[in-house]
């Protein structure tokens, strides 16, 4: 265990908020002088030229202002209205029912499926003064055929998070997930990521594209090993009350829960696996139709600050993807490695990407559940 | 019962009769209305989109049987669907067996408060759904209310916690069965209630045991009550899937959690309203061989 990997010290409440409050202002100078020129003179136009609240489809937590302080402040008018989504099939859902988002949330390996769903339209880059800012990695996963379809926002890590006092892992691996010594102390989470785990685990060359074979080894070995899980979490609450009680020692998780533990004073470690540690990148896509174009790109602008980034990682431990962003925390920064863009893509980690047979490994990870 | 019962109406009648015929469909119009607009209909809809004529994406589809084919031929759905009706079985038998004595002695002790205690057993229900399930992990944790206890009374060691109690097909039984004990005294109580005391009294003048008297009298006349009572528990149990996703676990995964995960994440909308369309059908078969049940019981002691 390395030092980089844990932080010695929580983050109290109060500071939390006082950092907050420090960084939000900041945003708002900032903004205020810098978008508003550059918002006019990009489009021509001004937003005065559209109108109505901006529809913002996103996850819960989101609607935080200091998240798009920069917009707020060039288009008081236009307040973002919002609808949540619980994940990319909930929302797609929403937008199949005749939701007509200006703006939507999907993580980056639903970005294919959602341009060929026909409910959203590539950006335009000249449009996004901070888009020079942000991780070179995420913003080419977002691209399909030459066009930006996607700009990232936010990411973070799909690591092992254990008890250090309770655990001690043989080796750096994924196989701590399968390891029989902590049988009903371990937490998978409940998606078919566990099958792309599974096939960097067993050394596959491409784990989100498996060999009908592979993906047969793969879904034996979680099978196998279900016996030994206590829980497959699916929100990060059940996730963090369960290791929180004690009632699991070892569990895939995000940055978020990591510094949910710190904070309750857990000897916990944030491993990252030789096999490599996963990532997900969140972003967001264009509505079709969107008669708020320009408002739409103010908004992600808004997002891609350094100010919004440094907010999210102060706030929720989520990375940003404007890499001059930071969080007020340096050993925050360390232990979740922020300060290294490269740590998020190969061969450090593996980007979560479009899985081109997703609805075969959505059936294999059902029936590993069902099994 | 109204069965073949037709008697031509005499002249002078046919007039009102007819002005009833009118009142009666127009009485029924909005209830018809209310079930066709938000029963049948998304019924339709998901029918349609169990073989592809809808799909979740615009653009050209066609229809196909691939997803029943698949259901009915894969084993992984079925053999969870048997396993989600043999845990939803186990509660709702149990529950009627704990329910039973609760709404017996509610209804025939003769207690002048029967209905305040009728209200502290619904009590409950006035929290959340949600705030009281979370209180049985509070309750059934590793280091839970009943671990702690074992603890303390040195019965286990804190290294070994029971933790069969919690994330295990045991919690989801014992939640549910908590959730619904109220639901099922319910039916049963008023079947109860509604018993003709005579007829106890005739069979102690004429005799019999107190326990002939409840084998022969009490238990068949509340027989109806119980079988209403063990559909109430039965039909939201076998398709539940909130109950398994917080007290689950990985062995508590339900068959309604299937469908759940095919709609919410699996982005197989095809599947998911096969599943589904199969559930309703088990279900509307049970509650119509049960329906028969209920009328036969009242015909053969009334």
């Amino acid at each position: 265990m390395t030092q980089d990997e844990r932080t010695d010290r929580g983050i109290s409440r109060e500071e939390f908020l006082r950092r907050a409050a420090v960084v939000g202002g900041a945003g708002v100078l900032v903004g205020l002088g810098a978008s508003s020129a550059s918002a006019a003179r990009l489009t021509g136009l001004g937003p005065a030229a559209e109108s109505g609240s901006l529809q913002v489809l996103d996850w819960s937590g989101y609607e935080v202002k200091d998240l798009w302080k920069q917009y707020a402040a060039t288009h008081p008018d236009m307040k973002p209205k919002f609808t949540f989504m619980t994940n990319e099939a909930n929302a797609l859902g929403k937008m199949r029912a005749g939701l007509k988002p200006d703006v939507v949330h999907p993580c980056v390996g639903y970005v294919k499926d959602f341009a060929d769903s026909g409910f959203v339209q590539p950006w335009t880059p000249a449009m996004l003064k901070n888009l020079k800012n942000l991780n070179p990695a995420m913003v080419k996963a977002g691209q399909i055929n030459g066009k930006q379809w996607w700009i990232p926002a936010d990411w973070g890590f799909d690591k092992i998070l254990y008890r250090t006092d309770k655990v001690t892992p043989k080796e750096k691996s994924w196989s701590l997930m399968f390891d029989d010594r902590y049988k009903g102390k371990i937490a998978w989470f409940d998606d078919l990521n566990q099958l792309v785990l599974a096939g960097y685990y067993l050394g596959f060359k491409s784990p989100y594209n498996q060999t009908d074979a592979q993906l047969k080894k793969s879904q034996d070995l979680l099978k196998s090993k279900k016996s030994l899980v206590r829980m497959f979490w699916s929100s990060e609450t059940d996730l963090q009350n369960a290791f929180a009680s004690g009632e699991v020692w070892i569990a895939y998780a995000w940055p978020a829960d990591y510094v949910a533990m710190k904070a309750k004073k857990l000897p916990v470690a944030y491993m990252r696996p030789k096999e490599g540690a996963l990532s997900w990148v969140c972003g967001f896509m264009l509505g079709k139709g969107s008669s708020r174009v320009q408002a739409a790109h103010a908004y992600v602008d808004a997002w891609s600050s350094k100010q919004a980034g440094s907010w999210l990682e102060t706030n929720y431990a989520y990375g940003a993807a404007n890499t001059t962003a930071r969080p007020a925390d340096v050993g925050l920064m360390k232990a979740l490695q922020l300060d290294n863009p490269k740590a998020v893509s190969e061969p450090l980690a593996h980007i979560d990407r479009y899985i081109p047979r997703r609805a075969l490994y959505s059936k294999l990870w059902d029936e590993v559940k069902a099994s | 019962m109204t069965t073949g019962t037709e008697v031509t109406p005499p002249p002078a009648l046919s007039k009102r009769r007819r002005r009833r015929d009118l009142t009666t469909p127009g009485l029924l119009a909005l209830p018809l209305g209310w079930l066709v607009v938000f029963f049948v209909l998304p019924i339709c809809f998901v029918g349609a989109y169990s073989v592809g004529a809808l799909s979740l994406f615009p653009g050209a589809h066609h229809v196909t049987f691939t997803a029943w084919h698949d259901f009915v031929h894969g084993s992984v759905y079925l053999s969870l669907f048997w396993r989600s009706v043999r845990m939803s079985l186990t509660v709702s038998v149990l529950v009627v067996l704990v329910a039973y004595p609760l709404a017996y002695f509610l209804a025939l002790s003769g207690t002048k408060r029967k209905y305040v205690l009728l209200l502290v057993l619904i009590a409950p229900f006035l929290t959340s759904y949600l705030l009281r399930v979370l209180a049985w992990k509070v309750i059934l944790g590793s280091n839970g209310v009943l671990n702690s206890m074992l603890f303390w009374t040195g019965l286990r060691s804190p290294d070994h916690p029971i933790s069969q109690l919690l994330y295990s097909k045991f919690a989801v039984m014992l939640v549910l069965g908590y959730v619904w004990l109220p639901f099922v005294a319910l039916p049963i109580f008023v079947s109860l209630e509604s018993l003709d005391r005579r007829l106890l009294e005739a069979a102690s003048d004429l005799g019999a045991t107190r326990w002939q008297a409840f084998r022969k009298i009490t238990l068949p006349l509340s027989l109806p009550g119980v079988a209403a009572a063990f559909m109430f528990v039965f039909i939201p149990t076998v398709g539940e899937f909130v109950t398994p996703s917080l007290v689950g676990g990985v062995t508590g995964y339900m068959y309604g959690n299937q469908i759940a995960d095919l709609f919410g994440s699996g982005l197989d909308w095809q599947t998911g309203s096969v599943l589904s369309l199969f559930l309703l059908a088990v279900v509307a078969g049970l509650t119509l061989v049960f329906s028969r049940f209920l009328q036969i019981g009242r015909v053969t002691t009334g």
